[in-house]
């Protein structure tokens, strides 16, 4: 019997070189079946050759990538026989209405448009505005088409770069349910996004690239494990002496009883340290995404 | 899977190209009238005859010409007019400079690429696309010819014989360009530089055809030039395609088009 596939996409130490520019250097990194996966990075990190690639549109420089199973470049008529892939928002025809377009992307996919309708209503594009050309249609009116176009034949894998730009905060929120019901019923998401929040909602893993190289990579969780907590403590009396030395504890702020640092990995040495002394109040409180995402940025990536 | 794919690629643009072909048309039902207006083949040759041979050699005409093919050969000067070609050229370079090179700059290539289509098949739809546009339009200007014969009724007689080998030549003229041109547009993702590019030969090639009659410097260079090969009269005249013109349009355009896909086949699309 066939073990059944835990990933979707495996990238195998890929590098992408146009001419002297190195948009990929040596990225390995797995999708795993069932997840929404959150590719994050600024302007030029290299998500969108990544995705390329993945969809076959680009040759690797070295190194590989599979996607369900076949590999990106000489396999990838089968691939994506079960990928839905998000277009830009300008890469829609502009002189077909929204329902021809539709109807023309599901005949060129080979597939019946089975989540059209429910895509529609999530995001509240109605029949009227269908029957429009795109030529008439708002840019969020646009991306919302495109959305649909990737998603309605119920592909087993979602490949989306910046699938919410354009749209407005409800019906991005109600697309974000969608990817959940999605997921919920065996569709694997990969998506980029400048949107932290969004990606804080919906993934439950992420990857961080930065000039082209994979910085991070795993569970939101453990991602955020790995950066240092913000930690507060009131003591009774001054701030002791010592407290700078203790094991992975960098002072941020000091002032009389009040002491605020940043923690690295392990809270022990600091209770060890504390419970020497009297305190009045502690606070630990776990980073958030964009301050994960912003630590990253503010390290030096070590040229390559 | 090709058809839709087909059917896609000539629906846009579809007016302007309808609009170029009747342009083309309207100029080849004309022609006729203004073959029974000047005096059919003898009132013709008579005209001819008072020009400077230096302006027979650029019209392509002298009284011997008219007086040996008649109606036909002068009906055939229309079909490697400037206007005719103008016309016939702007619909398959459009077309050509679309199919590949437009769909990746404005992006609505990503949506065939990230379907189940191989490569070769998004090709295949495009060379179908050219073959059926040089069908079409070779078709298109001798049709328009036979109606014009038919209601201003000038002295003289031409075929549907001699009418169908221009046909065929249309036909090769247009998919030697094409597939030229459709190479250029493999490598390009810019609609204007395929145009330029395209235009900038033809432009030249046309000169050179033109210009070598009275400047033999140029003579060397003419069969590098289309259009020396676009053999009208001799079409018209034989009612069959000279053998070397078809060979020469039917070889470059296949060239073209194999050289294209080399090019498409391997390249990556920014979209």
């Amino acid at each position: 019997m066939t073990k059944p596939a835990t990933t979707v996409l495996e990238v195998d130490h890929l590098t992408k070189r146009y001419g002297q520019i190195l948009a990929l250097d040596d990225v390995t990194m797995s999708v795993p079946v069932g997840s929404i996966f959150g590719f994050l990075g600024p302007n030029g990190a290299g998500k969108t050759t990544l995705i390329r690639i993945l969809m076959g549109f680009m040759k690797p420089t070295s190194g590989s990538a599979r996607v369900l199973g076949h590999d990106a470049w000489t396999g990838g008529v089968q691939a994506r026989e079960r990928v839905g892939y998000l277009v830009t928002a300008d890469g829609l025809y502009p002189d077909l209405s929204g329902y021809d377009q539709l109807d023309y992307a599901a005949t060129i996919s080979g597939r019946s448009p089975e989540w059209r309708q429910r895509i529609l209503d999530a995001l509240e594009l109605d029949a009227a505005a269908l029957r429009r050309r795109l030529n008439t249609y708002s840019k969020g009116m646009r991306q919302k088409l495109a959305l649909t176009v990737a998603a309605q034949h119920r592909p087993d894998l979602l490949i989306l770069d910046e699938p919410t730009d354009g749209l407005d905060p409800l019906i991005q929120r109600n697309f974000e349910e969608l990817l959940r019901h999605f997921r919920d019923e065996g569709t694997t998401v990969f998506m980029s996004s400048h949107d932290l929040g969004e990606v804080e909602r919906t993934c439950d893993q992420v990857a961080v690239v930065r000039a082209g190289k994979l910085i991070s990579s795993g569970t939101m969780e453990s991602l955020k494990r790995r950066y240092s907590q913000r930690v507060e403590v009131m003591f009774e009396g001054t701030v002791p002496d010592g407290l700078c030395e203790v094991a992975g504890v960098e002072m941020v702020h000091r002032d009389g009883q009040l002491a605020v640092m940043d923690l690295d990995h392990d809270i022990n040495p600091l209770l060890a340290f504390l419970a020497n002394h009297r305190v009045s109040r502690m606070e630990v409180r776990p980073p958030e995404l964009q301050e994960v995402f912003m630590s990253f940025y503010e390290r030096e990536v070590p040229a390559g | 899977m090709i058809a839709p794919l087909t059917q896609r690629l000539l629906r846009r643009g579809l007016l302007g190209t309808v609009m170029l072909m009747l342009g083309m048309m309207l100029f080849q039902f004309v022609n006729p009238f203004i073959a029974d207006s000047l005096g059919g083949p003898e009132g013709l040759a008579s005209l001819v005859e008072q020009l400077p041979p230096a302006m027979q050699v650029l019209a392509q005409m002298s009284p011997d010409f008219v007086a040996l093919t008649g109606l036909a050969g002068y009906l055939s000067r229309g079909f490697d007019h400037p206007v005719f070609l103008i016309l016939l050229l702007s619909a398959v370079i459009g077309f050509t400079a679309r199919a590949i090179a437009g769909e990746v700059d404005s992006g609505v290539l990503a949506l065939a690429l990230s379907r189940p289509i191989s490569r070769l098949q998004l090709y295949m739809a495009r060379v179908l696309s050219l073959v059926l546009i040089a069908i079409v339009f070779g078709l298109a200007g001798p049709i328009a010819s036979r109606a014009g014969l038919l209601v201003a009724d000038p002295t003289g007689s031409v075929r549907n014989g001699q009418l169908l080998a221009l046909a065929a030549l249309i036909m090769l003229f247009a998919w030697s360009v094409g597939g030229l041109a459709l190479m250029v547009s493999a490598m390009s993702s810019s609609t204007g530089r395929v145009v330029s590019w395209a235009t900038g030969y033809l432009v030249i090639a046309y000169f050179v055809d033109v210009f070598a009659e009275l400047w033999s410097i140029l003579e060397p260079l003419r069969p590098l030039s289309l259009f020396a090969w676009l053999d009208t009269s001799g079409a018209m005249v034989d009612a069959s395609v000279p053998v070397d013109s078809g060979l020469v349009l039917g070889i470059v355009g296949l060239v073209g088009v194999v050289a294209g896909w080399l090019v498409f086949r391997q390249r990556d699309f920014m979209v």
